[in-house]
């Protein structure tokens, strides 16, 4: 009796191990459950991919990657086995990797929606733009001459950024064909101007939003940002002045989101993605998605009835070259300069590894890291080293040529950092915005930021409500400069939140990635 | 007492095992049904996916499962070992396999012709052009020379006379797939390099210098281009004509949305002049590929549901009944084809724009 109680307990255990719906992250492929590697804006369909779970019996897990960071993940192989399909905003990107093509198999055209500007209303009334959509070489004359002023994404980092990017470029080139290096040169002055209007950076178009929002009737007149985004944003309530959309008339580029199958999954993932693909295309799933997220349907079926007409759709280069010289020329030529300041844990408890870590870390952005995420031609770094009290700055400069040096000796700096002592965050801090104060008093046009990198909770100094005090009295000039506080080892979660919450900035963790991946991930913001 | 409560369990597992596989027997014939497993280039997924078709080869007592790919891939890259058959979008392609594989048969149930999608205001800016023209048919007529003339001379939208209705500072150039992956993009390179090769396939190296930097600009000047052709003539029905003015398409792409009621007044198709055609080539690699190559080609009803996706079939009556049924204004008879080149030519012709694509990653 008791084993025949034990065999069918056995079988019943078997059973529901087979049909279980466990959600731990990181298992093995199961039949009716997607594993998706995707955009961090596509959180935004939880509801209608639950919704498809219950009509098709396709479970659809996101895990959110950054565009750039997706691709390195497909291209180096990391995706596969982990991952059936890929979602992101668009594969053109993924498609100048030569060895990206082997690794995918079929791409659904899930929704669409192109890289507008959002513009105050007030704003968009001044430039007569509400009437006549301007060019993009309109819109860079007026921030050229100051009447314009935008938010953008880093374009290393976001794919909205990039899409702006590539868009203004091709618009200004003259030429009729995609860009390729001597088209990307002719068009720099007027580049140049364009960006002259840029106040606002972003690592991501959802914390380029919420920026917007923080700071709206002071510098910022606009955004440029996904149609949707902007739709989003107009129907959160949050907006003191609705933004006018504004669709450049001489073209735009535009994400299409495309369900990518990964070509390493199985059979059983291949049939989830085709079923979960025309799922998604059904004209009442695309409506939802029209209603739901403001991304415009791809079915036909399901168009609006009188949609606002996108612009033609600019080229989007194809040489990797090209991408290159493009990136490189916004980050040390056109864009205005990036003010960097470091305030850094070097207390007793960071000794070991940790102080290695933080070394490795800053070596890895004078050089070491990706093309784009090292420190910028033009750009101004300040290193402030701390322990129970702010250390002396050291700022450095880098030239818009020839900046081996100068990287150099930051690497050097940063080699010396050794470890000892108390943890005086706050006195570090405001050292920090006194420093940047001098800085822009001799020279204001900078994206200013502050890094902060502490193990522990503050044991010595100013205490988190004397600097909140402290803060309130700052010069105008600094006191939008954000905090991005770094988690790192002990430290204070909360108090390190509200910092980034009053300061404008926000936190990043490194207690579950490395440090250096990071430090990597903020340079989107600076 | 104990081993009785056993002997009974062991006994109901056996019966419930039994019952288990008479009711999947019972289910039908999804049970009997033979698995066949295919590699086919990506504009025939559809039709692959069709329940239509599934149950027509159900009744042949077949499950056919197609994984799309592009046909060059299916040619050099892809795995044929894993697979029944292979059924790329070309004829040079399936040669390449047989060559490959050392296999005699092949099917051909099916072709289309290459066509343009286009859109009314655009057909008038260039009939001024003298690119796009009428046929005695009443069918829409694309003049691949003349085009490239415009190409040649990297003319853009906003240079063309009296244009108010796309006045776009970008060049006139037809959209097409990505060449590097897949066919529709080489079967409309085939028909522009016998032009600019002054009306002679291109067959050996002096002849593909002569064309080559002109068929570069063709797809290079394009910039990003989608690995298949679902994607730029999606973008023609839904974003429509800012996004894509002219679109390189296979005429059964045309047709099968039109049969599907998907293409709204004002869209059209126009024939280029001249034009190739694209013969969907099965090469069986198994027993059970090459019945799936004789059903396509043999079984009635199968090449029925083949014309209601826009592809032509040994049958003209079929195409031509679907076509009227939906109203689709396409061309009875195609009188100017030309031959696509040999897989050597085109693949070598290939090889130099991808070339210009540059290297390294970004």
């Amino acid at each position: 009796m008791r084993r025949a109680a034990a065999l069918a307990a056995a079988l019943l255990l078997t059973v529901s191990g087979c049909t279980g719906g466990g959600d731990e992250p990181g298992d093995k492929p199961r039949e009716g459950v997607l594993r998706v590697l995707a955009g961090s804006e596509l959180a935004d369909l939880k509801p209608i991919l639950d919704q498809a779970e219950r009509d098709i019996g396709v479970k659809v897990r996101l895990e959110y990657a950054g565009t750039l960071d997706g691709v390195r993940q497909v291209v180096d192989g990391r995706a596969d086995g982990r991952y059936e399909a890929v979602w992101f905003s668009s594969n053109r990107y993924l498609s100048l990797h030569r060895d990206a093509q082997r690794r995918l198999r079929t791409a659904t055209t899930t929704m669409i929606s192109p890289v507008v500007l959002g513009v105050r209303r007030s704003a968009a009334e001044r430039l007569g733009w509400h009437t006549r959509p301007p060019t993009w070489a309109d819109i860079a004359e007026a921030a050229a001459g100051h009447r314009f002023t935008y938010g953008m994404t880093s374009p290393a980092a976001s794919n909205s950024g990039f899409s702006a990017l590539v868009a203004v470029a091709s618009a200004l080139s003259g030429r009729g064909g995609a860009l390729d290096a001597a088209s990307i040169d002719a068009a720099g002055p007027k580049l140049t101007d364009f960006f002259a209007g840029q106040t606002l950076t972003a690592g991501s178009s959802g914390w380029l939003s919420d920026a917007y929002l923080r700071r709206q009737g002071s510098s910022v007149d606009g955004l440029i940002n996904y149609e949707s985004v902007l739709r989003s944003v107009g129907a959160s309530g949050k907006l003191r002045e609705p933004l006018t959309i504004i669709y450049p008339r001489d073209g735009v580029v535009t994400a299409d989101y495309p369900l990518t199958l990964l070509a390493s999954a199985p059979a059983h993932a291949a049939d989830a993605h085709r079923r979960l693909g025309e799922y998604l295309r059904r004209p009442d799933v695309q409506r939802r998605i029209m209603t739901e997220t403001h991304r415009r349907p791809v079915n036909p079926e399901a168009a609006p009835a009188e949609p606002a007409a996108i612009p033609p759709e600019l080229p989007f280069p194809a040489r990797p070259d090209a991408v290159q010289a493009l990136l490189a020329a916004y980050y040390d030529k056109f864009r205005r300069p990036s003010r960097t300041l470091y305030v850094l844990d070097v207390s007793g408890s960071m000794k070991g590894e940790r102080i290695e870590a933080l070394r490795t870390a800053l070596v890895a952005l004078t050089g070491g890291a990706g093309r784009f995420e090292r420190f910028h031609n033009r750009e101004e770094v300040t290193l402030i080293p701390f322990s129970g009290t702010p250390g002396q700055p050291v700022s450095y400069t880098v030239p818009a040529e020839a900046p081996e040096a100068e990287l150099g000796r930051i690497r050097e700096r940063a080699r010396e950092l050794t470890a000892g002592g108390d943890t005086a965050i706050y006195d570090s801090l405001m050292r920090a915005y006194g420093v940047a104060d001098e800085q822009a008093a001799r020279d204001p046009d900078r994206f200013t930021s502050i890094v902060l990198m502490s193990d522990g909770e503050n044991t010595g100094g100013l205490e988190f409500a004397g600097f909140r005090a402290r803060f309130a009295g700052l010069p105008e000039r600094v006191r939008g400069v954000p905090v991005f506080p770094i988690l790192f080892g002990e430290a204070a979660v909360t108090e390190m939140g509200a910092l980034a919450e009053l300061t404008g900035g926000r936190t990043f963790d490194a207690r579950s990635q490395p440090l250096d991946v990071v430090f990597r991930e903020i340079r989107g913001y600076q | 007492m104990k081993r009785i409560l056993s002997l009974v369990l062991a006994a109901a597992l056996a019966a419930g095992v039994a019952v288990a596989v008479l009711l999947d027997r019972a289910a039908g014939p999804p049970s009997r049904t033979q698995p066949v497993r295919g590699v086919i280039g990506s504009e025939k997924q559809a039709f692959f996916d069709d329940p239509a078709v599934r149950a027509a080869f159900a009744r042949h007592g077949l499950r056919v499962q197609a994984d799309p790919a592009g046909s060059r891939q299916i040619a050099t890259s892809v795995d044929l070992g894993r697979y029944d058959f292979a059924f790329p979008g070309s004829s040079p392609a399936a040669d390449r396999i047989r060559q490959r594989r050392q296999v005699t048969a092949r099917y051909s149930p099916f072709s289309t012709p290459m066509a343009i999608a286009t859109f009314e205001p655009i057909a008038a800016l260039l009939r001024a052009e003298g690119v796009i023209g009428r046929a005695a048919d009443g069918t829409w007529t694309f003049d691949v020379a003349r085009y490239l003339d415009l190409a040649r001379r990297r003319v853009r939208w906003d240079q063309l006379d009296d244009n108010a209705v796309y006045p776009v500072r970008k060049d006139v150039l037809v959209s097409t797939t990505d060449p590097r992956s897949s066919n529709s993009a080489a079967m409309y390179l085939a028909i522009t390099s016998f032009v600019a090769n002054g009306s002679a396939v291109v067959r050996d190296a002096e002849a593909e210098a002569r064309v080559l930097p002109l068929m570069g600009r063709l797809f290079h000047d394009q910039g990003y281009t989608e690995s298949t052709s679902e994607g730029p003539f999606e973008d023609y029905l839904s974003v429509g004509m800012g996004q894509a003015p002219l679109v390189c398409v296979y005429e059964a792409q045309f047709v099968g949305r039109a049969v599907q009621g998907q293409i709204k007044p004002g869209m059209l198709l126009a024939y280029p002049v001249p034009t190739v055609i694209s013969r969907h080539t099965l090469v069986p690699l198994t027993p059970a590929g090459d019945r799936v190559g004789r059903l396509l080609t043999t079984d009635p009803q199968l090449q029925r549901l083949a014309a209601r996706h826009g592809f032509r079939t040994a049958d003209a009556a079929q195409f031509a009944r679907v076509t009227a049924e939906h109203r689709v204004p396409v061309t009875a008879n195609l009188v100017n084809v030309v031959d696509t080149p040999s897989y050597d030519a085109l693949e070598s012709l290939l090889r130099g724009i991808e070339k210009g694509y540059g290297d390294g990653t970004p």
